[in-house]
């Protein structure tokens, strides 16, 4: 009998793909099912907090040339 | 045809044949229907039609219409049927085809042309002494107050503290706002405007009208409010004369309690020395008017945004991404800060940036770098556009239009999208066939042939396939 499970299938760079492997390594509250390498699903319910620490980290790993190119 | 027609159409066909015979009881909603919903050539069926006291044959019908315009015919014709204004009978061996109009459409029309009737479905001029200083122009004034009132809370509902005319909305609309998702209160995001809000931003106002006013019938049958009432109560406002003094209490009760709504959208006034009377304004006038249809979406932004609004153009961006917007409207400049960072602000004009952070501060609240594209170019500069006009090159300066597309994609880091991931299938046949299946209705979006998994976008057309096909 095959299975469905419900969930939203992200599709990203493998360095994206390792930071959200990465957060939710810390309580496990994200994934559902890694698929391959650019692939994974994630819970339906998790997505913007997933979106959210994301962007946390992305901020600290870029340098923000913001200030620099507003004058 | 307009955005508001669209709008209002799709709502009125979702309704029942019931509502509409109930409707159509309102000579002033079978008139209202008549005038602003139906194009020309079905309008000369329904005149044609009107006066015909017996089943009319199609193929007379068909006699009128240049065959070339066959195309046309049938679309007013469905039209009409699916307004339940005509009733085509069933083809049959017998009978030729006929058509006749609907007998309370018909009745309510010939009554609305020619008069007559106790139906007091125009509205009741209130005989109590008004009192003064209500005029045309303090009712465009009160409306534009209560409108821009509105507009301003979904443009600062963004968090930029910016002073709006007026006290803003009432409880009952902010909460409004918020049901039909035009602004978002999540508790992640906080407050803020969204996609479906910038889009009504840029629509024409009587569109904007329209579009709060259906999501609002559609909240007030949960307030057990009587659709069919409410509806012919705003076909009965379209048809009221600017300026004058309406009776109260010719309303039926439900129509009554929806007056402190329309109030809080400027669609009536009600001096507060007074109940016995309203006064309709300019937005509650032109609901079902030809009139306010025809003017273009800029022309509609002005008109909600300064009541003289004579410029057309007003934002000038150059190619180093400084903006410079002549405008002192509040409302315009509160909508440029959507995606701007102002530096300065003069009497007539402010100038500002369009930078990365501030275009990702757009898009974190789910405006798209099209719309924001489209926005600036709807208003750009008479002398971008004739620049633009010389040189025979776009209106907006391209490296802008790319960069901000750019920065779009770069706060998509990844693509997601939501359905049910396919799994553990007892044997490959199974699954091929469901992999097979699944990219024929176009649902499919991964799949992983060694592992035997594939992700659909949705189920219901592939359950139904595997309950048919018995696969365990």
């Amino acid at each position: 009998m095959p299975r469905a499970i419900r969930g939203v299938l992200v599709q990203c760079d493998p360095s994206i793909k390792s930071i959200i492997v990465k957060i939710d390594a810390e309580e496990h509250a994200f994934i559902v099912e890694e698929l391959d390498d650019q692939t994974l699903v994630i819970k339906e319910n998790m997505m913007t907090t997933l979106k959210m620490k994301l962007d946390e980290q992305l901020k600290e790993t870029q340098n923000n040339d913001e200030s620099s190119s507003d004058e | 045809m307009s955005v508001s027609t669209l709008a209002s159409f799709e709502y009125l066909e979702r309704l029942p044949g019931t509502t509409f015979k109930r409707l159509y009881q309102q000579p002033s909603t079978a008139l209202a229907i008549f005038r602003r919903m139906l194009p020309h050539l079905a309008k000369t069926f329904v005149m044609a039609l009107l006066y015909m006291s017996k089943p009319f044959p199609l193929t007379d019908l068909d006699l009128w219409v240049n065959s070339d315009s066959k195309r046309e015919r049938d679309k007013a014709l469905q039209l009409l049927s699916r307004l339940h204004i005509i009733t085509v009978t069933a083809p049959s061996r017998t009978d030729p085809q006929t058509i006749t109009l609907t007998k309370n459409f018909g009745e309510s029309l010939r009554q609305a042309l020619t008069g007559g009737g106790e139906h007091n479905s125009f509205g009741v001029p209130s005989n109590d002494p008004v009192s003064g200083g209500v005029d045309l122009a303090f009712l465009d004034e009160y409306a534009r107050d209560q409108w821009e009132g509105i507009l301003h809370y979904v443009v600062n509902s963004v968090g930029e503290a910016m002073r709006g005319g007026g006290q803003g909305p009432t409880d009952a609309v902010k909460h409004l706002l918020e049901a039909g998702r035009l602004v978002t209160t999540g508790r992640h995001s906080g407050k803020g405007i969204t996609q479906a809000g910038f889009s009504f931003l840029l629509q024409e106002v009587n569109a904007q009208v329209w579009t709060l006013l259906l999501l609002w019938i559609e909240n007030a049958e949960k307030m057990e409010l009587d659709s069919v009432e409410v509806l012919s109560f705003l076909f009965m406002l379209g048809s009221l004369e600017l300026g004058r003094a309406y009776s109260k209490y010719t309303l039926t009760d439900s129509q009554r309690q929806m007056l402190p709504y329309l109030l809080d959208f400027g669609l009536v006034y009600i001096p507060r020395s007074s109940s016995g009377y309203f006064f309709p304004t300019r937005l509650a006038t032109t609901l079902t008017s030809d009139a306010s249809a025809l003017r273009s979406v800029a022309a509609g932004f002005d008109a909600a945004s300064s009541a003289a609004g004579g410029a057309k153009g007003f934002i000038i961006i150059e190619t180093n991404y400084r903006l410079y917007a002549y405008t002192n409207s509040p409302l315009q400049i509160a909508v440029l800060s959507l995606f701007t960072r102002f530096k300065a602000r003069f009497p007539n004009m402010v100038s500002g940036r369009v930078t990365r952070k501030s275009v990702g501060n757009a898009i974190s609240h789910g405006i798209t770098s099209d719309q924001i594209i489209t926005y600036l170019s709807t208003h750009a500069h008479p002398q971008l556009a004739k620049r633009a006009a010389i040189q025979g090159g776009p209106v907006l300066p391209p490296t802008v239009v790319d960069q901000i597309r750019l920065w779009q994609i770069e706060n998509e880091r990844m693509k997601a999208t939501p359905g049910f991931l396919f799994r553990d299938f007892d044997n490959e046949k199974d699954y091929e066939s469901c992999r097979k299946y699944a990219e024929e209705v176009g649902v499919l979006l991964w799949h992983n042939d060694k592992k035997g998994w594939f992700f659909v976008t949705r189920v219901e057309q592939l359950r139904d396939y595997i309950k048919s096909k018995k696969i365990k």
